[in-house]
């Protein structure tokens, strides 16, 4: 399909008093083909209704250009008929009047006949015949705005523009006014823009939308695809695969958006006490059982013990929230996946590198792989017989859920995959899910199983919904789980702070790792603010039990390990055995500068200190990784380790250059 | 007994209810009137305002044949109640015409140039100010006539009202009716007849009914003033000269009701013409 309509460089100001300017939007790209629905989304004031008024000619850009058709738009035209929120129908005039008066300007070439019938013809598209005699005070807001819709398809506009069309609507109406929209674009292959702020109204009915960021100078934050096939049916849609992961996309965006605008209105202080250098801290975490450190420093006091009075803890519903939340600074520090720090220092999912640190392994252990229960009823007990009815049936796909690139679970999941012969790229197809949403996702059988720390194992099979096939204790027992991360710039800026960090939370582990605890731990981390479910879904017990009894497999608990001493340290073997598994999946590109980058993230040194500073004995033993398929990751040649791996992606090797240290303080 | 009682609540009689409508809606005004009446009957028979009661007016020879005899005509000055007052409305009917055709306009050009709003403004609000009776010197002065000073008088008090809100309605078209003439691109006389005028009706005729009700007020003003013209107002004045105080009163209900009645045609008009 060509374009039809090309926004190109858009820019608009607006003069404030003081001879100030405001600039509304910025840099507004996008082309739009013959035949597309698009919806442009936002906070209110981002622009979108100007963007939209732009298109329509009503006002000009200050700089860049619209383009309709080949033809520069400098004044507004039938050609863009806009449907308004308040539908700007003439009261005084009948609702045939106010279709006549329209059809009657704009197609005065047309033989009288024609028109009339024109007219009545789109009476009957919006199915308002009875009421064509009536003045616009008598109708309802959804008749009314289907008159509008009458008048602006009965000129047949190359471009319909719609300003927040069902804003005034109730509910009900809403829905039906969408359908029939949805209907007539459809049967009429009508291109639209339309300005909303509901997200499954945008979702519903467009091909894409636009999220726009937040003034001044807004832009297109992200343009999604909706390919949900049409026709789409408003209560079916909802059905399909992936309409709540384009809604939860879009919601996603706009909370981003949102709180940018509260972090860009407050006034970033740094409060430095007690020697330290900066004491209020905001910390993010994912609730998950592994946040079980985080909670605990914060409610038993041992960040204050430390000198960090000022800390509050972000809770984040997914670990992208998290990425986003260390890249732009709304967040001091964080609950990490093992795999993040490497990840984001090595510019994983095509962004820029960012060196992040971590000086603290927070958990080990406590994840866990679930197939969906009907796999269970058809005797997959084991990886082979996974692998044996995958390969069975090559034709079905089937889906994983993992919770973020970066994270164990998504790299023990391959890994164990792959050493059963499974080649977790073409056998089957992995997507990210946040963790709490897992089990619904099982249920809804939207995919087949999936990788995640506790307590969402456990839950499904408690539901019965799903099983654990393999605890990660059969896969890499001792494995890093959560690690604590935080930029490097704010490491150098924070020195001392970030030590009291590393200490309170390390003393914070000790307290979880005790058995004693636990009960206290599993009431705690079940309130609103943490993990905000049923207690009896969260257990914490002895970390090295060979868990996965076939016999009675829907009871099976991967236990995290809090506290180990040396264990607790950041590994560089570890994070290297990260960085090789994520270059075989192609994630990121494997560093030629692989030692610096290693040495960069694991920041033993804080580690050592804090430990030495709480009397902790944190002497150990060199030792290589041991994994389940008898092969073992000394961390001597990485190179010749990625070889010798059978399955696996293009692995590429690049040099990735970070930003230069800066020199610690 | 149980019987009548359950009949009654069954089917109560029709009459009822009729009434009840009526009770509420008719009953106060005339109790309201009576009560008036009385009142100033009474005043006036204890001697506390040295004013003719109803009952004196109805008693009195003079003003009882002026009562009854509404169309006698004996010379231009002496004619009955109902001749005066349709001449009086006949200079009002011209002045106000005239005063209404060149109000809108002026408020049309007014209200769409915000250049000749800031030119004109000043000089409206100003004049605006003025009472009727201060323009009656002046209307003598410069016309030297008494019909045609009549007619300036009405003219200049009811045209402001009519000019300003018919301004205020052409400025006040709401931004979507505009929109949606840009976007069909109306041409402009299309845009004047199909949306600036109904849009703007509403404010005009506000104008228009204010405008009413000051013209009659300046007619009678300007009669009292002018001798010699025929009308409502030279009436009450010679009356006022002769000391007959009881045909002051019954021209003064003529007034009234004339005015009332005005008031009403404009809002009937209105809502028939301006509904939304």
């Amino acid at each position: 399909m060509s374009t039809l309509l090309r926004v190109n460089q858009v820019e608009k100001t607006f003069p404030l008093p003081g001879g100030k300017t405001y600039v509304a939007l910025k840099d507004i790209d996008l082309e739009i083909r013959t035949g597309e629905f698009i919806a442009l989304i936002g906070h209110s004031g981002c622009g979108k209704s100007t963007l939209l008024s732009m298109v329509a000619g009503l006002t000009l850009p200050t700089g860049g250009v619209v383009i309709l058709d080949g033809k520069t738009i400098t004044a507004p035209g039938p050609d863009r008929m806009v449907v308004f929120q308040n539908y700007s129908l003439l009261p005084w005039l009948t609702v045939r009047q106010n279709i006549a008066l329209a059809v009657d300007t704009v197609c005065k070439d047309y033989p009288k006949e024609q028109r009339q019938q024109i007219i009545e013809s789109h009476l009957d598209l919006v199915g308002l015949r009875a009421a064509a005699d009536k003045p616009p005070a008598q109708l309802s807001g959804g008749m009314k705005q289907r008159v509008a819709i009458a008048r602006a398809l009965a000129l047949r506009p190359q471009v319909l523009l719609l300003d927040e069309p069902f804003g005034a609507l109730d509910a009900l109406t809403r829905g039906n006014l969408q359908e029939q929209l949805m209907k007539i674009c459809q049967d009429h292959q009508i291109t639209a823009v339309m300005v909303t702020h509901d997200v499954d109204e945008a979702v519903l009915l467009s091909d894409r939308v636009v999220m726009l960021t937040n003034g001044p100078e807004a832009s297109i934050g992200g343009i999604l695809s909706i390919d949900i096939p049409r026709p789409r049916q408003r209560l079916e849609v909802v059905n399909h695969p992936s309409y709540y992961s384009f809604r939860s996309e879009i919601i996603y965006f706009l909370n981003q958006q949102k709180r940018l605008k509260k972090l860009r209105g407050r006034q970033v202080h740094v409060v430095a006490r007690h020697g330290l250098e900066k004491i209020n801290l905001e910390i993010g975490f994912v609730p998950l059982t592994a946040c079980a450190p985080l909670m605990v420093a914060k409610e038993k006091g041992f960040f204050a013990k430390h000198g960090l009075e000022e800390v509050s803890l972000v809770r984040e519903s997914n670990w992208r929230g998290i990425c986003d939340g260390i890249r732009n600074g709304s967040l001091d520090a964080a609950q990490m996946p093992a795999g993040m720090p490497m990840w984001m220092s090595l510019g994983g999912g095509e962004t820029q590198p960012i060196p992040i640190v971590t000086a603290l392994t927070l958990t080990r252990n406590g994840n866990g792989i679930t197939l969906a229960k009907r796999f269970y009823e058809q005797g997959i007990h084991t990886l082979a017989d996974l692998r044996r009815y995958l390969l069975d049936a090559p034709s079905e796909q089937h889906t994983f859920g993992v919770v973020h690139p970066s994270s164990m679970h998504s790299l023990l999941l391959q890994y164990w995959l792959a050493a059963g012969g499974i080649n977790p790229q073409q056998d089957v197809s992995l997507k990210g899910i946040p963790p709490a949403q897992m089990v619904a996702n099982l249920q809804a059988g939207s995919i087949d199983g999936y990788c995640v720390g506790e307590p969402w194992n456990f839950r499904a099979a408690m539901e019965g919904i799903g099983y654990t096939i393999a605890t990660d204790l059969e896969i890499w027992p001792g494995h890093p789980g959560k690690v604590l991360g935080v930029r490097e710039d704010w490491a150098n800026a924070y020195p001392n702070t970030h030590i009291a960090l590393v200490k309170a939370l390390l003393e914070a582990c000790r307290y979880c790792g005790d058995p004693d605890h636990h009960e206290e731990i599993r009431h705690l981390l079940a309130q609103r603010a943490y993990l905000s479910t049923s207690v009896d879904y969260i257990h914490l017990g002895d970390p090295n039990q060979l868990a996965c009894e076939l016999a009675m497999p829907m009871r099976e608990y991967a236990h995290h390990q809090f506290f180990a001493g040396a264990g607790n340290r950041p590994s560089r073997t570890e994070h290297l055995w990260i960085m090789t598994q994520m270059a075989r999946w192609g994630e990121v590109p494997f560093p030629r500068n692989w030692v610096e980058i290693v040495e960069r993230v694991c920041r033993v040194g804080v580690f050592s200190t804090a430990a030495r500073e709480l009397g902790i004995d944190i002497s150990y033993e060199r030792a290589p990784i041991q994994l389940f398929d008898g092969s073992s990751f000394h961390g001597q040649d990485p190179f010749a380790y990625l070889q010798s791996l059978t399955v696996k992606h293009d692995v590429y090797v690049a040099e990735v250059v970070l930003p230069s240290r800066v020199a610690m303080s | 007994m149980t019987t009548t009682l359950s009949s009654s609540s069954v089917t109560p009689p029709k009459s009822r209810i009729d009434w009840s409508q009526y009770r509420d809606q008719v009953l106060p005004p005339i109790i309201g009137v009576i009560g008036f009446l009385v009142i100033w009957q009474i005043l006036a028979s204890s001697g506390i305002i040295r004013l003719p009661g109803p009952l004196d007016v109805w008693n009195d020879e003079r003003s009882r044949y002026l009562i009854l005899n509404p169309f006698y005509y004996n010379s231009p000055l002496d004619q009955g109640l109902f001749r005066q007052t349709m001449a009086s409305l006949q200079r009002v009917a011209i002045g106000y015409c005239s005063a209404g055709l060149v109000g809108i306009a002026l408020g049309i050009a007014v209200g769409s140039s915000l250049w000749l709003n800031r030119a004109l403004d000043p000089l409206f609000q100003f004049l605006r100010m003025v009472a009727p009776l201060a323009w009656v010197p002046i209307a003598l002065a410069a016309l030297q006539q008494n019909e045609p000073a009549a007619l300036f008088v009405i003219f200049i008090t009811s045209i402001w009202p009519v000019l300003i809100n018919t301004a205020v309605g052409v400025r006040q078209i709401p931004e979507d009716y505009i929109n949606v003439a840009r976007v069909l691109k109306l041409s402009r006389i299309d845009f004047f007849f199909k949306v600036l005028l109904p849009s703007a009706l509403p404010y005009i005729f506000t104008g228009l009914r204010i405008g009413i009700g000051l013209a009659w007020l300046a007619i009678i003003a300007a009669e009292i003033v002018m001798s010699g013209v025929p009308g409502i107002g030279f009436f009450i004045w010679d009356a006022y000269q002769q000391n007959y105080v009881t045909e002051i009163i019954v021209a003064v209900v003529y007034i009234g009701s004339v005015g009332l009645i005005l008031d009403r045609l404009m809002a009937l008009l209105q809502n028939k013409i301006a509904r939304r």
